[in-house]
């Protein structure tokens, strides 16, 4: 990445915060110059601050916690249950033929749309969150797994043979290490997913969440603390993409892909 | 010979899964297992998609969600497009807009909705903006790796034949990595669709969600089962349009 010493200054950490800094100061710059609204967009300063007093409370800490655990629950069972899936379906050429079309099938129906439907059987709450969640989570861990346990390369399943692996200990020995990337790469899908789903799942119908909050902020009016309540999303959302890519990178430390992606 | 047959065999599974589905479902809410409220059955559906298909109401909210979704990716495609070749040929702009990407990148872009309705109220402003704000991500990323990957020597040769900045966009680098900017809106067409039911499920405002949000409030399972059906369907037939598409490309495409 780095061509200079020269540049490498600007790719630092550091030298990365400095376009975020100039935005931050240009929206200061348009709220203060009264070029819109004050009351539709508020200065970055009132969204600070509008932070700070959040961040000092329990209100977002505890909707925010909700929020995660939902997702968090979802995801696990989706990918616990999409890998299961997808193994099957990359092992089992009869149950591939029976599963492919209705994955094929739902896999282009935004599972948002299932909500209003989740609504109607499990009621507002938890569990129609975390079911939403977890519906969007199997579809790419199932598309991933089996995309990465059927390119198994016969060579390994030769070899592994050859040396005396007895055909139950494959799964774990050869099939899943090797689709371990792919599964990452669905993991990580799934990850954006959770979060989108969950969010928009509270918005829709829930008592609490972090979705309920933004809106709830919208409806009276608290616009800074609207725009501080989003500004915390993102940047939860963003530390656990980035969470995910260090465990992918330390679970993947043997895999060749790795090499390349931690100089990037 | 064998290889056919097999296919033949795979083709009567997949319909075989299908039809178990809708039988199955058929069954459950004929039996009375379930609550006609909350499963009704398959030909109550069908007839009910009939209807609103009939009296204009469906094809309506479907065109209005489908302009949406398709302003939004285009706009998302046009400043996409742009910034991520802008991205790839300057390292002061990729400096610039790589940590606003990265960040934003990640995030449920779903949560700025409140934002969007605030600014540009809850018709077809805010939902295409927010659509278009949801795709140029992944169209950014696409094309900065599609732009990046340009053959040196092309670019070299062609500015060596004198070929103006301009000219080179149009006549080198564009088509050079549009296969892989075509791959990048093929992952954006959905999340266009989904971003605009999302959004007019959460914060109304008329088109295939907000009818769909409204028909459940009242309890009127048919309908909510019809606008799913046909949401599944859009989606699939999007998909098979985009990867015809895709598969027309020149051979010399595949390589790039």
């Amino acid at each position: 990445m780095q061509r200079s010493d020269r540049r490498s200054v600007f790719w630092s950490p550091a030298g990365r915060i400095v376009p975020l800094i100039v935005i931050c100061l240009i929206w200061q710059a348009v709220s203060a110059a009264k070029l819109v609204d004050p009351s539709f967009l508020p200065s970055p300063v009132r969204v600070g601050y509008a932070m700070y007093d959040l961040l000092a409370g329990r209100e977002i800490r505890d909707n925010l916690l909700v929020t995660l655990a939902r997702a968090a629950i979802g995801l696990v069972l989706g990918s616990a249950a999409g890998i299961w899936l997808g193994l099957m379906m990359a092992r089992s050429e009869r149950f591939r033929a029976y599963a492919a079309p209705i994955v094929g099938g739902t896999y282009s129906l935004p599972k948002s749309a299932l909500i209003p439907l989740l609504i109607l059987w499990f009621g507002i709450g938890t569990a129609t969150t975390v079911c939403a969640v977890f519906l969007a989570c199997l579809l790419p861990m199932v598309v991933n797994t089996s995309q990465g346990v059927a390119s198994t390369p016969r060579v390994l399943v030769w070899g592994a043979e050859a040396l005396g692996t007895r055909p139950r200990e494959m799964l774990l020995r050869v099939f899943l290490p090797h689709a371990l990337p792919d599964i990452f790469t669905g993991l990580r899908v799934a990850l954006g997913f959770s979060f989108v789903l969950a969010i928009s799942s509270e918005m829709i119908a829930a008592t609490n969440g972090i979705g309920k909050l933004i809106f709830m902020y919208g409806e009276n009016g608290a616009y800074d603390y609207m725009f501080a309540a989003i500004g915390c999303v993102v940047v939860v959302a963003f530390l656990a993409d980035r969470l995910l890519l260090v465990l992918t990178g330390k679970c993947l430390r043997w895999h060749e892909s790795t090499v390349s992606q931690v100089a990037s | 010979m064998e290889n056919t047959a097999n296919k033949r065999a795979l083709q009567i599974r997949s319909v075989i899964s299908v039809l178990t589905i809708v039988v199955l479902w058929e069954a459950v809410a004929r039996a009375g297992l379930a609550s006609p409220l909350f499963l009704p059955a398959f030909t109550t559906v069908l007839a009910e998609w009939w209807t609103v298909c009939a009296d204009g109401s469906l094809p309506s909210d479907l065109l209005t969600s489908l302009f949406r979704a398709f302003a939004g990716l285009f706009a998302a495609t046009v400043v996409g497009v742009l910034l991520g070749i802008a991205m790839a040929r300057s390292r002061l702009v990729h400096w610039m807009f790589d940590p606003v990407i990265a960040l934003a990148f990640p995030s449920p872009k779903i949560a700025f909705l409140p934002i969007f309705i605030l600014w540009f109220g809850i018709y077809s402003i805010s939902k295409i903006l927010l659509v278009a704000f949801a795709c140029v991500f992944p169209i950014v990323i696409g094309t900065y790796a599609a732009a990046s990957a340009v053959n040196r020597v092309w670019i070299w040769s062609a500015y060596s034949l004198g070929t103006s900045n301009l000219a080179l966009l149009f006549r080198v680098v564009l088509p050079a990595a549009w296969p892989r900017i075509f791959a990048a809106l093929r992952v954006a067409l959905p999340v266009s669709l989904v971003t605009t039911f999302t959004a007019e499920m959460v914060g109304g405002g008329g088109g295939m969600g907000a009818t769909l949000m409204y028909s459940q409030r009242f309890f009127e399972s048919p309908t909510v089962f019809a606008y799913i059906l046909t949401m599944l369907v859009v989606g699939l037939v999007l998909d098979a349009m985009m990867l015809k598409i895709q598969q027309a490309f020149p051979a010399w495409h595949g390589n790039v």
